[in-house]
């Protein structure tokens, strides 16, 4: 399953999660983003914010191994990326859950792709069902379930296969401002349970103040890397009280200097 | 013990409740539903019986003591029961060869995007023709025995299947399957754990939708040519002006397609129980 990762790379502290080379994606003449060179430290929460179509996902793509691009080098802990990458989660805000799967079920499924032994399955499903707080809602159907519920589904899927890097692509775009703050606050704890790397797109600047380590400003069309600031506000962090730190405003203006001079 | 653990807390969460014993009873008395359905029939069958004595017009429609009377002739010569195995016969194996290999056609051609297009004008040109006018063909093919309204009412029902089981397929989400890749799935697993299962909601509604057409199959091709079976019976009944013993016949097809249906809905409802659930509140 990971023959992403080469035998002969030894993976230390210092390894990138992921490097970013020189890339740039086109399709025919029309360049969609790049070049661009960026590295993705071993589990810290990385947040992308750019203007849309800037090619923000593109670079989850990328790590994903769904788009190949032949100018430059993407690595994975060192190691050329070859085909999809399964040590990642990919999750947006579409609703990937199956519609004839209970929650339960739902979660199993890259279980089930990996051919664990059942009862493996079902002792991993239940744990990551219960750190989402969805226990109770084994049985239930996805649609049964409102859009938060349906997120956290999808984060305890990636969860039961605990791999090395989250992809979240504006996971939380079509949740409601409280809904989406609660959703913060769980993503930041899972972050601290896990051992994983985070990596975050969004257009929201409070999301990103919130929740990163590091932010990256890319620019418009072609999308470049433009500007890559360290968010020093100690955690854990409160979700409400840190947005009256006044670090968080010099922060924000920063970042709506860089987006908006574009 | 578990299943009953299972049962009760699943029901907690999602069934309706039990229905009080005032509720059961209520279901029965004058302005439910059924008692308005029980209203409507017996006034349909008195008018009919009156106007069919008192206007005289019993040799064109009967009337509802004539088809009890020609029910009665009809079983107590002992051909009706040979009748309507006959026509379930011809009917049942045409339903089921004619919606697994509509099925799976459908499911295959919908599935794979490539086989699709190459197929789909032939599938319109098939689609576009009444199928009803292969009959006197399929007399010549297959003789004027069983065969024939076997394979009458398998195509009948191949289509039908064939092609609610095609549409429905091809418009799976294909981000569903680049999603399932990416959490780890092989080819084989995105056909038996996406693609099946995706399929088979159309598959099931192909099959409803194809169930009516086994028996039109089986009595069109009994009208055509044949010597038993319902079909048979409702010509033979008509070439001697017996207008009950018509009326006879197809009451009796109502009754084989409604068993028939209410059989499918059961299957239907275990298979697709995901479809009807019902929503949770307080949503989180």
């Amino acid at each position: 399953m990971m023959a992403a990762v080469a035998d002969d790379v030894t993976v230390t502290e210092l390894t990138p999660e992921f490097s970013f080379t020189d890339v740039s994606v086109r399709f025919g003449s029309f360049v969609a983003m790049g070049p661009a060179t960026l590295e993705v430290r071993q589990r810290e929460f990385l947040v992308i914010i750019g203007p849309s179509g800037c090619g923000k996902s593109t670079l989850l793509n990328l790590a994903a191994g769904t788009l190949q691009t032949r100018t430059g080098s993407v690595l994975h802990r060192g190691a050329p990326l070859r085909g999809i990458n399964h040590d990642v989660g990919y999750i947006t805000q579409k609703n990937y859950c199956l519609p004839w799967r209970t929650v339960e079920a739902n979660v199993r499924l890259p279980l089930e792709f990996r051919r664990w032994p059942a009862a493996k399955i079902k002792l991993r499903a239940a744990a990551a069902i219960a750190q989402v707080g969805l226990t109770g809602f084994e049985n239930a159907y996805p649609k049964q379930l409102s859009g938060g519920m349906l997120q956290r589904v999808l984060i305890a899927r990636t969860l039961a296969y605990n791999p090395s890097t989250y992809l979240l692509d504006e996971p939380f775009g079509s949740l409601d401002a409280q809904l989406r703050m609660h959703m913060h606050r769980e993503l930041m704890r899972l972050w601290q349970t896990t051992a994983s790397t985070f990596v975050f797109v969004t257009h929201d600047l409070h999301e990103a103040i919130t929740l990163a380590d590091r932010v990256v400003v890319m620019s418009g069309r072609p999308g470049r890397i433009k500007l890559i600031v360290d968010i020093d506000i100690p955690r854990p962090r409160d979700v409400v009280d840190i947005q009256s730190d006044p670090r968080f405003g010099a922060y924000f203006k920063t970042l709506w200097t860089a987006l908006s001079d574009d | 013990m578990t299943a009953i653990g299972k049962r009760a807390g699943r029901s907690a969460m999602l069934a309706d409740p039990a229905p009080t014993g005032w509720q059961v009873l209520n279901r029965f008395t004058l302005g439910s539903d059924t008692a308005i359905q029980i209203t409507i029939l017996a006034v349909t069958l008195a008018i009919w019986q009156i106007s069919a004595s008192r206007l005289g017009m019993e040799f064109w429609i009967s009337s509802p003591a004539g088809i009890w009377r020609a029910f009665g002739k009809w079983a107590a010569n002992g051909v009706m029961l040979g009748d309507i195995r006959t026509t379930i016969i011809e009917a049942g194996i045409g339903f089921v060869l004619g919606s697994s290999i509509g099925g799976l056609v459908g499911f295959v051609l919908g599935w794979v995007r490539r086989l699709g297009d190459i197929f789909e004008p032939f599938v319109i040109a098939f689609y576009t023709l009444p199928k009803v006018a292969l009959a006197p063909l399929f007399v010549l093919w297959f003789g004027i025995g069983m065969g024939n309204k076997i394979m009458f009412a398998t195509l009948l029902v191949f289509f039908m299947v064939f092609f609610t089981t095609f549409q429905g397929t091809r418009q799976v989400d294909r981000d569903l399957v680049s999603n399932a890749r990416l959490l780890g799935a092989s080819r084989w697993q995105i056909w038996t754990k996406i693609a099946l299962p995706h399929a088979s909601v159309w598959l099931f509604a192909g099959i409803r939708i194809g169930l009516p057409y086994a028996l039109i199959g089986a009595i069109v091709g009994e009208f055509i040519a044949a010597e038993n079976g319902v079909g048979f019976r409702i010509r033979e009944a008509t070439s001697f002006y017996d207008t009950s013993a018509v009326f006879a016949g197809l009451i009796v097809l109502m009754g084989i397609s409604m068993v028939c249906l209410a059989a499918l809905k059961i299957i239907e409802t275990r298979a697709l129980r995901w479809q009807n659930v019902r929503d949770l509140t307080p949503a989180g």
